[in-house]
Parts: structure tokens; C-alpha cells; sequence
């Protein structure tokens, strides 16, 4: 009987030796296989292959197109897109275990910070860049441009201006007029959305948050001290919690509309193509989005083109100003840890080519980030100037990447469901779940 | 001599390594290697430190996390005795001898074979408000109650949750059923009727003791199942509205993806004793009874 335990218990250490080998092992794996890495890059004619990894849904057949010319102009190198739906999460994952695309649409600030991405300051391009552009894309902290966009995207109410001749209304500047408009729309039109939400997408309601919430600190710091505040969170100057401020004004607003019936009753589980369908078959007068939108309005109707409207995001507060975002899009980073920065930047290069960027760009129906770029990119050419001269232009929000818009999102939709008692609780629940991501990564 | 005897008295013990390794290798390493995570503050991308049990007691404080909690065991104390019973219904029903029995039993199986993903996502185009499928059926027959959003109103969401689960996977439970009634032998129940037992006393004194290996088997996957469900919720609520229907596997996902990694882990953890504890207490509890019979 002893004897059997005995046994036992040697097999037991044995396994377990066995296994430390084992765990020794996995550790070392990586080695291999970078070794071979640069054994391609010093080795004649082998095919480098680049990863281009993307969360942006609209542009991956585009970016095949494009990809598929570079290839060809450039025997050697084969780029390889992957796009993932939840994409600045999924490059956490990647970043972890070591699969590490070459360049990527997906800029975090904590990557950052963390040394992530290659700088690009000291390349040739910068020149052709728009200012405004070259200082979104300018890190804070450390002066230099870990990124370049080629797009200038702008974000507001989009209207359709058919329904507002009909009803004899006007954009709107203030609250009230707002209301007023989609109350107008609701008693003469009963059978059309005032204004068409769509929140299943949990990525829609973070940008409620981050254009109309985030909208008040940002015009009252300017583009530079709103983007540390954020950064460093200097929650003195956010003032996330405080009655009245501009979570809680941002919740007080959203819950008028509900209240009032001025959103679509399926506000939770409408989807983003939802959306797009209501608004361009004329179900819904206004939505909320980008200028992604519209290349896919205009596909599922494409006499829509002469109905789109565009104005800013009316002040939520009084004493505040009415924003429309206008920000740097489609940006693009190269990984420090890429094997092959060199073809990867030769890959960008190409992407940064004027008739590449032109197609992009009218492709997008967004303008372009390039002052040598003259596209036609689509039917808000006009409207867009105007939005940004009768509003103060915002930028987007850096988030701690513990807290993307997507969560912001899903506690918007909590607010709607009715889970907050008080609209100030929904502002100290913000602050806390931001103050939580932010402290993950700042240590 | 002796010794090749001994090695050949023993050969089982080596049979059994590849095995043992295997297991080692691709459970008890990473088991080990997760414990180890889950006592640090790691975020996936500076260095971790060790912050003892602090993890666990986050998660005795964290309003979400109780949520998930509930959501999880309203979701696997809905779904594993509803499973359990109606497959074993229709295991009983679908084993009598009648014509097109083999089609019948497909289609009750059917929905298992697609993909929970799949299944979610039509789901939802049935049940979404004023234009999904449901809404337009009840709408010409004159029903008018298709307009409520059942996956918006979190109470009645996880109730489709529960309801889409127990559909979708009462077939596999009922092919397990199956396999355990055809193996009972006819001479017991005529054996029965000789002695004048009736068919609710042959089903509980001959049906229910023959087949326990099939309810132990039923009763443990659909445990493990629906305690670890995540993708009929991927694709049908997001975990949505809010975190309503959110369940502790998704929350583990999240967390990982945000900067949570050592938080991720510990919450991982704690869903595996949530998991182990119920399984080996109803093993041993049907183990007992099966001596017992």
C-alpha cells in the first residue's frame, strides 16, 4: 500500500518536471519563428508578407482593391487585410500574444503610450497634410505623429430636407428649437421617426456621448486642452459627475426625447442598417451620424442624394455653443514591433499616392486630409462648409482603451432602458467606469 | 525476467501517460498559469504585480459582476431542467413505434446542428419590433401585440434567451435520452406488466433507473453549458440593453479586451467554480443513488 503511493507520488513529480520542460518551451517558441522572420528579410527575393488589420466595415472591399494594385506594382511584398468588427479591442488580443499586424487602422492612446506604434514624424508626407489634421494627429504627450489620416470626417444631424420644406422647418441651433422641430415632425408626420436611434449598435450611443457630452468640454478647452484633459484625466476640468454638468445634461436631453416619444420605440435594439433604411426611404427625419453614412444612403436609395441636410449638433446647454465634429478619419499607424517597417511604410506611401487618396476620398463621400488632393466627394460639399462655420468644429474622444465608445454605449443604453433612478446617478456611474479604464493602464 | 513481468503487470500506468501529459499540457498548465494571473493587477501590457486575492474581493463589490452573476444562473436554472424534462418528453414520445418517426426526430434535432451564432442572429430578425418577421405574422392575424420589444425590456429578454437555448438544444438532449431507452431491455418491461405495474410505475421504477447514465450525461453538459453560455447572447442582445442579458463568460471577454486582464482572469476563475461545484455535487449525489438502486 505504501509502496503504491510512493509510486505514485514519483509519477506525480515526474509529470510535473515534465510539464515546467514543457512551459519552458512555449516560452521560448517565439524565438523561432522571429529568427525566420528576419532570415526573410535578409534573404534574396522572399515574398514579405504584410498584415493590414482594419476595423473600418466600409472601406474593405475598397482596401482589397487598393491592396490588390499595390501587389501588383510591387513584386515582393503582398499585403494581407483582416478586418475585425470589434477591432480596437481584438488588437489588445494581438498585441498580447504576439500577432502583431504590420500597419493597422486601430490608434489608441494607451498604445501610444505603451511604445506601440513606429514614429512617423520624419516622414516626407507631412507637408501635404492639412494643419488642423497634423495637429489632431499630433500626440500630446510627446510632440511627435504616431499616425496619419487621410480623411476629414464630420459628424452631425443629417436631415431630410424634403420632410423640413414640407413642415416649413429650420435647422436647429438651440435645445428648444430642436425639440420644437421633432415635435413637428411627430403631430403633422405620425407616421415618421423625428429623429431615429439606433441603438443596438452600441458604438452609435458612444458617439451621442462623445460628440453632444464630450462636446461641451471640448469647445469650452479648445482642440489642445480638451485632448490632455481627456488624456491625462484631469477630472477637475471634466467635471464628469458634477449636476449639471455635461454627462448629466447629456442624460437629462436624451431622456427628454424618450419621454416625449421623439425616438423611435425600438431605440434599443434598431440596428445601424436600421438606421440607414429608415432615413433614406424618408421613415425617419433625422439621425445622428458621420459622413460614412452616406455612401451607403445613397446606395439603398440613390435618388437621396438632393434630400441629405447637414447641421450641427444643436448647444444641450445653455450658454454653450452648437458643435459638429470635424476630425481627422481613416487613420493609419505602423506597429513598432512590425518586421518589415520599411515595406510597410512603402505600403502607406502608396496609400498616401494623390489619385489613391482620391479615390479613397470620393469613395468615403468624405473630403480629403491632403491639401494636393482635389476630389469630388460627394452631394454635402456645401452643406459641410456651412455646418462647420455655424458650429465650433470638435474632435474626437481619446478614451482609456479599458473604456471604448462601445461601453460608453451599452450604459447609454442602460439610461434608456430606464436602469438609472436619476439622471446624475448615470453621470457618476460614467465617471466611475472611465476613472476605472483610466486607472488599468496608468500605474 | 521479473522486471519485463512487472513493466507488463504495469503497462496501464503507461498507457495512461500520453493521456496524463495531454491533460497536463492543455488543462492543468494553463489552470495553473491563470491562477497565477489572476492574483496580479495585469493589464495585457505593462509589466504585472502581484496583488494577492484583491481581484476576488472586486468582484464580491462590483455591481456588474453581481448582475452577471444572476443573469448567468437565471439563464442555466431556466435552461437545464427545461432541457432535461423536455427532452426526456420527447425522447419518450419520439421512441414509440409510428410512421416518419426518423423525420420527426431529425427536425427536433435540427436546430442543433446551426451554429447558436447563426440561430441568434435569425432570431432576432423574427423578433425585432414593427419589422421583424413575428411582428408581420401576428400583424395579419390580427394579433396587435407584435410591436414590444421582447430583446429591448431586459426582464423579458433573458426569458428569449432561456426560450431560444432550450429550443435550439432540446433535440441533443433528446438523442442522449434516446440512446439510453433503446438500451433497456424488453424483458424487463414485460417482466413488469406480469407483476401489474402500470406505465407511470414502469417509467419510474424500470425507464428513469436504466437510463440515469443518460441523465447524468444530460444533466452535467447542460450544466457546463448553459452556465458558460455566451453566444446566443453575442447575437441576439449584445448582452444588451445595457448589461441586462450580459453573462459572466461575455463579462470575462470584455474585461479581458479592456485593460482588465488580471481581473478578466480572477472573474474566469470564479465562473470555473461555478461550474465545478454544481457537477461534482450532482455527481456524487446520482452516484450514491445509482448504489442505492
Amino acid at each position: 500500500m505504501r509502496r503504491k503511493k510512493l509510486g505514485l507520488l514519483l509519477s506525480g513529480v515526474m509529470m510535473l518536471g515534465l510539464l515546467a520542460g514543457c512551459g519552458g518551451k512555449s516560452a521560448d517558441s517565439p524565438n523561432p519563428s522571429s529568427s525566420a522572420g528576419t532570415a526573410q528579410e535578409t534573404g534574396p527575393k522572399e515574398t514579405v508578407k504584410l498584415k493590414f488589420f482594419t476595423g473600418k466595415v466600409e472601406t474593405v472591399d475598397l482596401m482589397n482593391n487598393l491592396i490588390q494594385k499595390f501587389n501588383l506594382e510591387n513584386p515582393g511584398i503582398e499585403v494581407e487585410q483582416e478586418y475585425q468588427k470589434d477591432a480596437s479591442n481584438v488588437i489588445k488580443v494581438k498585441f498580447a500574444s504576439g500577432d502583431i499586424p504590420d500597419i493597422t487602422t486601430v490608434v489608441e492612446q494607451d498604445y501610444i503610450d505603451q511604445g506601440k506604434y513606429l514614429d512617423l514624424s520624419s516622414e516626407p508626407f507631412w507637408p501635404r497634410v492639412l494643419p488642423a489634421i497634423k495637429e489632431l494627429s499630433t500626440d500630446v504627450k510627446s510632440g511627435k505623429q504616431y499616425q496619419v489620416a487621410t480623411n476629414v470626417t464630420m459628424a452631425g444631424i443629417f436631415y431630410n430636407k424634403k420632410i423640413f420644406q414640407e413642415l416649413g422647418l429650420k435647422e436647429a441651433l438651440t435645445w428648444n428649437d430642436f425639440k420644437a422641430n421633432l415635435q413637428t415632425v411627430k403631430d403633422k408626420k405620425p407616421d415618421v421617426t423625428p429623429i431615429f436611434i439606433a441603438g443596438r449598435e452600441s458604438w452609435t450611443l458612444g458617439h451621442l456621448i462623445e460628440f453632444l457630452a464630450h462636446g461641451i468640454i471640448k469647445q469650452d478647452l479648445g482642440v489642445k486642452s480638451s485632448r490632455e484633459a481627456f488624456i491625462n484625466n484631469e477630472s477637475d476640468k471634466l467635471k464628469f459627475d458634477q449636476e449639471n454638468g455635461p454627462i448629466d445634461t447629456f442624460a437629462k436631453r436624451l431622456l427628454e426625447l424618450q419621454d416625449a416619444g421623439l425616438i423611435n420605440k425600438d431605440a434599443l435594439t434598431a440596428t445601424y442598417d436600421n438606421q440607414k433604411e429608415a432615413f433614406a426611404t424618408g421613415k425617419a427625419a433625422m439621425i445622428s451620424q458621420g459622413m460614412w453614412v452616406v455612401a451607403d444612403l445613397l446606395k439603398i436609395s440613390p435618388d437621396f442624394q438632393n434630400d441629405i441636410g447637414f447641421s450641427p449638433y444643436p448647444s444641450i446647454q445653455d450658454g454653450t455653443k452648437p458643435v459638429v465634429l470635424s476630425a481627422d478619419d481613416s487613420r493609419y499607424a505602423i506597429t513598432a514591433e512590425s518586421k518589415h517597417p520599411e515595406e510597410a511604410k512603402k505600403f502607406l506611401e502608396f496609400l498616401l499616392q494623390p489619385e489613391n487618396l482620391k479615390t479613397y476620398s470620393e469613395f468615403l463621400k468624405s473630403p480629403p486630409a491632403f491639401t494636393d488632393v482635389t476630389a469630388d466627394w460627394g452631394p454635402l460639399k456645401d452643406q459641410a462648409n456651412q455646418a462647420l462655420s455655424s458650429g465650433v468644429n470638435i474632435a474626437f474622444t481619446d478614451s482609456p482603451s479599458g473604456f471604448s465608445g462601445d461601453d460608453a454605449g451599452r450604459m447609454v443604453q442602460e439610461l434608456l432602458a430606464g436602469q438609472y433612478s436619476t439622471s446624475v446617478d448615470f453621470a457618476k456611474a460614467y465617471k466611475d467606469a472611465w476613472d476605472k479604464a483610466w486607472k488599468a493602464t496608468h500605474r | 525476467m521479473n522486471l519485463l513481468r512487472k513493466l507488463w503487470n504495469n503497462l496501464h500506468l503507461f498507457m495512461a501517460l500520453p493521456a496524463i501529459l495531454l491533460f497536463g499540457l492543455f488543462f492543468i498548465y494553463p489552470l495553473a498559469q491563470g491562477i497565477g494571473i489572476s492574483l496580479t493587477d495585469s493589464n495585457g501590457m505593462s509589466a504585472p504585480r502581484f496583488v494577492g486575492l484583491q481581484n476576488f474581493i472586486d468582484f464580491f463589490h462590483d455591481a456588474r459582476a453581481k448582475k452577471d452573476v444572476y443573469n448567468t444562473l437565471f439563464f442555466a436554472v431556466g435552461s437545464a431542467p427545461l432541457l432535461n424534462i423536455f427532452g426526456f418528453l420527447y425522447a419518450l414520445i419520439l421512441d414509440r413505434p409510428f410512421k416518419g418517426k426518423g423525420f420527426v426526430r431529425a427536425v427536433v434535432y435540427l436546430p442543433a446542428v446551426i451554429s447558436p451564432l447563426i440561430m441568434g442572429y435569425v432570431w432576432y430578425f423574427i423578433l425585432q419590433p414593427d419589422r421583424g418577421f413575428l411582428y408581420h405574422l401576428l400583424e395579419s392575424l390580427h394579433l396587435g401585440t407584435g410591436g414590444s420589444d421582447w430583446l429591448g425590456n431586459a426582464h423579458s429578454a433573458l426569458i428569449v434567451l432561456v426560450f431560444i437555448n432550450v429550443w435550439q438544444f432540446v433535440g441533443m438532449t433528446m438523442i442522449i435520452y434516446l440512446a439510453g431507452l433503446q438500451s433497456i431491455p424488453k424483458e424487463l418491461y414485460e417482466a413488469g406488466e406480469i407483476d401489474g405495474a402500470g406505465y407511470i410505475k414502469s417509467l419510474w421504477y424500470i425507464t428513469i433507473p436504466m437510463v440515469v447514465q443518460s441523465i447524468k450525461i444530460n444533466v452535467v453538459t447542460n450544466i457546463i453549458g448553459s452556465l458558460s453560455v455566451f453566444e446566443v447572447i453575442m447575437a441576439l442582445t449584445d448582452g444588451g440593453p445595457g448589461y441586462s442579458t450580459e453573462s459572466l463568460s461575455i463579462y470575462i471577454l470584455r474585461m479581458l479586451y479592456g485593460s482588465f486582464t488580471g481581473y478578466s482572469t480572477a472573474v474566469a476563475m470564479v465562473l470555473f467554480a461555478m461550474i465545478i461545484i454544481p457537477v461534482f455535487i450532482f455527481m456524487r449525489y446520482i452516484n450514491k443513488k445509482e448504489f442505492e438502486m
